[in-house]
């Protein structure tokens, strides 16, 4: 709304414009700081209308908010895996498997790859968090427009023409980004770059869950004439969750196929559903007869908008306002996963919208900071540019199966390392540079994580097991107070090492490329024969944890 | 008062939406895209122009939205604290 009459009837810092992932986090940092914070949610309690899978991979929690990693967010099973099902003809029960991303025993399943999760459940918390630093939460309320003043965004307008003013704006509206193109900021993006999530949550025993998924990941991929999957590289197949007592499961598939018509989706993900929990035999043989559908909801997400460098380079800030999240177009064009990337974008843009009021200048050229640290930030930017959901179009196009097989391995399975591990190492040692005893904290939060989803021990959640054994077997509080010890002696060495090996990030790529076809047999070799070796100490170390004082994993 | 459906089960439906989306029949071709893509069922197609049956069963994925070429689907939010909701997402 242009120039529009100024009666205030509400004044802040920062207007957050949705309570999802995103938007508690920035929240709860510009609250930290001092500033008046105001966030409002559409929905009638937060989380209720967010659907995802939902596996928020371990750099979220590594590398993202501190309250996250240092908190107890209610966690539904930690993941210590994937096992991809390529299926070549279900009939035949022609089936190769791909498990080759596995965290090794002993460390799994205590430090793990990712962790599941419900929306409402996890955004209910991290808001809780944001209430408690001052926040003041709107909900009920959707956002209709903002405040424009000489083109200068000043604040927004709720559905009862309210207005609520502020210096900057945050906008974590989520996917579709309805206020960013009504502020003109973006455009609806085309529909070869949406995906249709059709999701079912069903129940199953807990033990049976244990005994069948333990705490990996299933995923099914099959060639598009066995029409039991969404076509290769624009969709994903099943896609299977477990939970603490459910399972959740995924198929989804783009709108449109590049220039081509309109896919019948409606029918399509029904038939895929049916034939696939009929015909696959661990659905249909070890999981069908012991489920139930709870829920069943479904959701469209911005899968390409990444891989399509207009889109990717549509605004993410204007003056008065910066977007973030799945707002700015910053979902994970391969593994769909846009948590981690909706908090590390959370954070830059509340330390960007706190600059900008302490300097009284939120116009967009101070602004265009924030867009310089989103593209600076190695996991963002290797999020929303990997390839490999993308190409698996060009294995169904030759029906090559070595090429199906490579862009699985690449994309969910051990091969994520010739083309992520820059990304990762550069940040892992930005990290320990700046201090050392962050990895204190890293381990802290797998065990202090690991504990309380054991007793499920989460604010609204009923506690499954609450009694304690006595502690047994490994001394955890002793080791925890020896690697305090250890990183505090040897912290200098540590952030000199961190400070040299970070420029060389960059080179970990192709040295991962080079040495794979090497290193990789040799470590799928080294975990199928030791992970039986290691199960003792695996359940040694889950049992020191479970039974420990819970308060020795705090920081 | 609040509606569900046994098709989808664990997503509730709280009324006072208002007419959140609409179509506008001048502009509409009669494609079908919106039928497709809808797996609440929500789009019929009639005398060649889109309608809206109900918007009891919309869960608000916006595909219709994306997949209407005529831009004849005007695509906006329900009112605050109306339109579906679940624990399960
Ligand atoms: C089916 C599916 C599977 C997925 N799987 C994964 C996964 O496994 N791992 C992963 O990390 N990510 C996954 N994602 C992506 C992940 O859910 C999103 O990236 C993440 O939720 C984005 O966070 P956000 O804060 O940007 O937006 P959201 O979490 O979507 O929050 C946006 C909030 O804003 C509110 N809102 C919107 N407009 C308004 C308005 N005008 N006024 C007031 N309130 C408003 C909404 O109600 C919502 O609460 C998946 C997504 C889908 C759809
Ligand atoms: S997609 Fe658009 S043009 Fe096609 S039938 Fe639906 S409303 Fe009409
Ligand atoms: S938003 Fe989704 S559920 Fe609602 S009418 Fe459109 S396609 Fe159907």
């Amino acid at each position: 709304m242009e120039n529009i009459e100024k009666k205030i009837e509400m004044e802040c810092d920062v207007v957050v414009v949705g309570a999802g992932f995103g938007g508690a986090a920035a929240a709860k940092k510009c609250a930290d700081a001092g500033l008046k914070t105001i966030m409002i949610e559409r929905s009638e309690k937060v989380g209720e209308k967010i659907i995802s899978g939902l596996t928020i991979p371990f750099h979220g929690f590594l590398f993202g908010p501190d309250f996250i990693r240092d908190g107890n967010p209610p966690i539904e099973r930690p993941v210590d895996g994937i096992i991809n099902y390529i299926i070549k003809d279900i009939e035949k029960n022609d089936i190769d498997i791909d498990d080759s991303l596995r965290v090794p025993k002993p460390f799994s399943p205590i430090f793990s790859v990712g962790y599941n999760a419900f929306c409402k459940a996890f955004c209910e918390w991290e808001v809780q968090q944001a209430i408690e630093s001052g926040v003041e939460l709107r909900t009920k309320t959707t956002v209709v427009d903002v405040i424009r003043d000489n083109g200068h965004i000043r604040g927004v307008i709720t559905e009862n023409n309210e207005q609520i003013w502020s210096k900057i704006v945050i906008n974590a509206e989520g996917s579709h980004g309805l206020l960013a193109i009504k502020a003109g900021v973006r455009e609806k993006y085309p529909p070869d770059t949406i995906s249709l999530a059709d999701v079912y949550v069903y129940d199953m025993d807990k033990k049976d869950i244990d005994r069948i998924f333990g705490f990996s990941l299933k995923f099914c991929w099959g060639w598009d004439e066995q029409k039991i999957a969404p076509p290769l590289g624009h969709g994903n197949g099943l896609m299977v969750w477990p939970y603490s007592d459910s399972l959740h499961l995924m198929q989804d598939q783009c709108l449109r196929k590049d220039d081509g018509p309109v896919y019948n989706l409606a029918g399509a993900l029904r038939g895929y559903h049916e034939k696939i929990t009929t015909n696959l035999p661990w659905w249909r043989d070890e999981i069908a007869p012991k489920v139930r559908l709870r829920a069943r909801m479904w959701d469209g997400f911005e899968i390409f908008v990444g891989l399509d460098k207009r889109l990717r380079n549509m605004p993410n800030f204007t003056d008065g306002m910066l977007l973030i999240g799945d707002a700015a177009g910053l979902e994970n064009t391969e593994l769909c996963d846009g948590v981690p990337t909706a908090w590390f974008s959370a954070e830059i843009a509340a330390d960007v919208a706190i600059e900008a009021i302490s300097h009284n200048d939120t116009s967009a050229s101070f602004l265009k900071r924030y867009d310089d640290r989103i593209k600076a930030h190695p996991i963002i930017q290797w999020a929303i540019t990997s390839t490999n959901r993308y190409n698996l179009r060009y294995a169904q196009k030759e029906h090559d199966e070595k090429k199906l097989k490579k862009y699985i391995h690449d994309g969910w399975g051990l091969g994520f390392c010739k083309h992520g591990s820059s990304a990762l190492m550069k940040i892992t040692l930005s990290f320990i540079k700046k201090d050392p005893k962050v990895i204190g904290k890293w381990i802290r939060m797998y065990l202090r994580y690991y504990y309380h989803w054991h007793h499920r021990h989460y604010e609204n959640i009923q506690a499954s097991d609450g009694t304690q054994k006595k502690q047994k077997g490994i001394k955890l509080k002793s080791y925890l107070r020896l690697m305090d010890w250890l990183l505090w002696i040897t912290s200098p060495l540590i952030r000199l090492l961190a400070g040299l090996l970070e420029p060389l990030s960059g080179a970990a790529n192709p040295v991962m490329k080079l040495i794979f076809p090497i290193i990789a047999p040799m470590y799928l070799w080294f975990i199928k024969k030791w992970d039986m070796a290691f199960d003792p100490l695996s359940k040694q170390l889950v049992q020191a944890v479970v039974t420990s004082d819970p308060s020795i994993f705090d920081v | 008062m609040i509606k569900s459906f046994e098709d989808i089960p664990g997503v509730e439906w709280v009324p006072g939406t208002g007419e959140f989306i609409k179509v506008n029949s001048d502009l509409c071709s009669g494609c079908g895209n919106c039928v497709k893509v809808c797996l609440g069922s929500c789009y019929i197609v009639k005398g060649k122009k889109a309608v809206i049956q109900t918007l009891e069963r919309c869960m608000e994925c916006g595909a219709c939205w994306y997949v209407c070429e005529n831009e004849a689907i005007s695509f906006s939010w329900p009112n605050g604290g109306t339109g579906f909701k679940t624990q399960w997402g």
